[in-house]
């Protein structure tokens, strides 16, 4: 229990490599698509196999602990396909902007993506067995994400490729409390008139939340994630969608 | 200085944005109205029934937490006790032909579920897929061979396996308010025989046991409860419905009728479900995953029940779906539902072992008082 505090604590807390110390810290790759821009979130709650689900998405969040005084602020919305009550496919698009900005120009960009997750095991209670509960339900999946951000900086774009391994616990009869880690890769993708530079960047995203929040398909969480690269600060933002039951 | 003090407030303005968000959601959550259990006075109950399934792997040894419950309980009121076994009565290939080395194992396993039912109930033994021989070609042999057995066990009492003559049903029972209706599932996905020339079935064909079926969840007359029950679920979280075990969302691929994500299956469900559009049932209750669930239906039947849980030793994970309102795994148990006289349908979900509050572990009015 020490042991995972201690680790969590270093992955949340230790300091990016160099920090700038510039006032307008340019916007990482990585944290300008959704995959940086937006807060990570569990896998979708299982369903009925019997059928598909459409679901829309609310997302904001602050990435904030960069150097330099600017937080960046993202606000998006997405439209979510859940296959056969598992896996899930869904579009994000919204808009990110720097907050406190003192320029007139490069203050905010609009952000795209496109996200399959993929669910590999979903059984029963694994590791909330250790707590007794019963009911719980563990979730292990895969996923794989395209992000776009048109002009982050001038004549800049930011593209990525993501992949992780999402995984999740969720537990309780009456409160549907889920807990999730999203560990994961991303690479940024030259798409910009002007050559950038490729990179690949680990990251590691966990949080929780609520599922069937006073409606069967509402289901509210809370996470945060770090880029491990660079001063790309920590993400914490809150996550609202809900899933239609036919 | 300024400038630094607005940032500070802003960022505290939204920390408490975030958690008062999450405070709403938690104690919103928490709060969702419960139903409790409630005593309630005999008189006004009118009929009944105990759902328990998949009990056809009864230990040797001993009759059973669930069987053992379910027994003293019915035991309370007779007259108004019908208690429902709902398939997979004899594991594991049904009843063989007399005098095959399994017969008298078939037999105990089916008498220690007859011996469950109290002397003055009425007790409905469903067919399952392993009831007919574990789908093989002994099928409709084995299950004609159970509902002989059943008629013998009972010795003259109201116990009986229906539908009858490996006929898919439907088989319907007025008792007051409550139809109860009866199919045989496993008929739907049975990939070898399922009639022959003794068969004397009124519905021979899918379209004709949709369209009766149509008929039957259609009673006269007011405030009618309608229970419609079959061996295979219309909807479970369990390892049929594709969950549980790293195989789960693939079993499609093995192409296995028993599960829902069969072509099989799936067409039995859709003409089953179409013959409740406009006339929704109360519920729908099956067994054959080895669980407890109780789901929201959809549009053409309000509530699902899984019961399969009637065998300690076959008990198995179920997930909670989006749909669920409750869910046990690993845990064996039976669903009990009280009609009461005029206005109220009470569900209790029973399992075995069970907390520190006792077995009954779940109550829902299925319809409200």
């Amino acid at each position: 229990m020490t042991a995972s505090r201690f680790l969590i604590a270093l992955i949340l807390c230790a300091p990016g490599v160099v920090r700038a110390q510039t006032a307008q810290l340019p916007i990482a790759t990585e944290e300008a698509t959704p995959i940086g821009a937006l807060p990570p979130m569990p896998l979708p709650m299982p369903a009925s196999r019997d059928q598909n689900y459409w679901g829309v998405r609310l997302q904001t969040g602050e990435r904030s602990e960069r150097s330099g005084p600017e937080n960046l602020f993202a606000v998006a919305a997405g439209i979510d396909y859940q296959l056969r009550g598992g896996s899930i496919y869904g579009l994000t698009a919204g808009y990110q902007q720097r907050q406190n900005c003192q320029s007139t120009t490069n203050c905010g960009h609009a952000l795209f993506g496109a996200r399959g997750r993929f669910n590999v095991f979903t059984g029963g209670p694994t590791v909330a067995a250790i707590i007794g509960d019963e009911s719980a339900t563990t979730t292990l999946g895969t996923e794989i994400g395209f992000g776009y951000a048109p002009g982050t900086s001038p004549g800049v774009n930011a593209c990525t490729l993501d992949v992780g391994l999402p995984y999740s616990v969720a537990m309780l009869q009456t409160v549907r409390v889920v807990g999730f880690s999203t560990p994961g890769a991303v690479w940024n993708i030259d798409c910009s008139a002007e050559q950038t530079s490729r990179t690949r960047s680990l990251l590691i995203g966990f949080g929780g939340g609520i599922q069937q929040l006073g409606a069967r398909g509402l289901d509210v969480n809370i996470g945060a994630q770090r880029i491990l690269r660079g001063a790309t600060g920590l993400q914490f933002g809150i996550s609202v969608s809900w899933v239609r039951l036919p | 200085m300024l400038k630094s003090e607005s940032r500070s407030t802003r960022r505290l303005a939204r920390w408490l944005a975030y958690a008062g968000i999450c405070g709403i959601a938690i104690s919103s959550a928490a709060c969702r109205h419960r139903v409790t259990l409630q005593e309630i006075p005999a008189d006004q109950i009118e009929t009944t029934l105990f759902f328990v399934g998949d009990a056809g792997e009864a230990d040797p040894r001993q009759v059973g937490a669930p069987l053992d419950s379910l027994a003293v309980q019915a035991s309370e009121s007779p007259a108004r006790t019908i208690v429902v076994f709902l398939g997979d009565n004899v594991y594991p290939g049904g009843i063989p032909a007399e005098g095959a080395a399994e017969w008298a194992d078939a037999r105990r396993r089916l008498e220690a579920q007859v011996r469950a039912i109290p002397p003055g109930v009425r007790g409905i033994f469903l067919p399952g897929n392993h009831d007919w021989a574990a789908e093989t070609a002994f099928g409709l042999y084995s299950i004609r061979l159970q509902e002989q057995m059943i008629a013998s066990l009972a010795q003259g009492r109201d116990i009986r396996l229906i539908p009858v003559n490996g006929c898919p049903g439907p088989v319907s029972i007025d008792v007051g308010r409550l139809r109860f209706v009866a199919l045989d599932t496993q008929w739907w996905l049975h990939s070898y025989i399922v009639r022959d020339s003794t068969s004397r079935c009124a519905a021979t064909t899918m379209g004709t046991v949709t369209a009766a079926l149509r008929a039957e969840v259609r009673p006269p007359g007011q405030g009618r409860v309608v229970l419609v029950a079959g061996h295979h679920p219309l909807m479970t979280g369990g390892a049929h419905g594709g969950y549980c075990g790293l195989t789960g969302p693939y079993r499609r691929f093995g192409g296995s009728p028993q599960d829902i994500l069969s072509g099989a299956n799936r067409t039995m469900r859709d003409s089953i479900r179409s013959a409740f559009t406009g006339n929704p049932p109360l519920a729908y209750v099956a067994g054959h995953d080895h669980n407890l669930q109780v789901l929201r239906g959809g549009q053409n039947v309000k509530f699902l029940l899984v019961s399969g849980a009637g065998s300690a030793s076959k008990t198995e994970c179920a997930v909670r779906m989006r749909e669920s309102f409750y869910v046990t795994q690993h845990r064996a148990g039976f669903m009990r539902v009280d009609i009461l006289r005029g206005k109220g349908v009470l569900l209790r979900v029973f399992r075995y072992p069970g907390t520190k509050h006792g077995a009954l572990a779940y109550t829902r009015w299925l319809e409200l008082r």
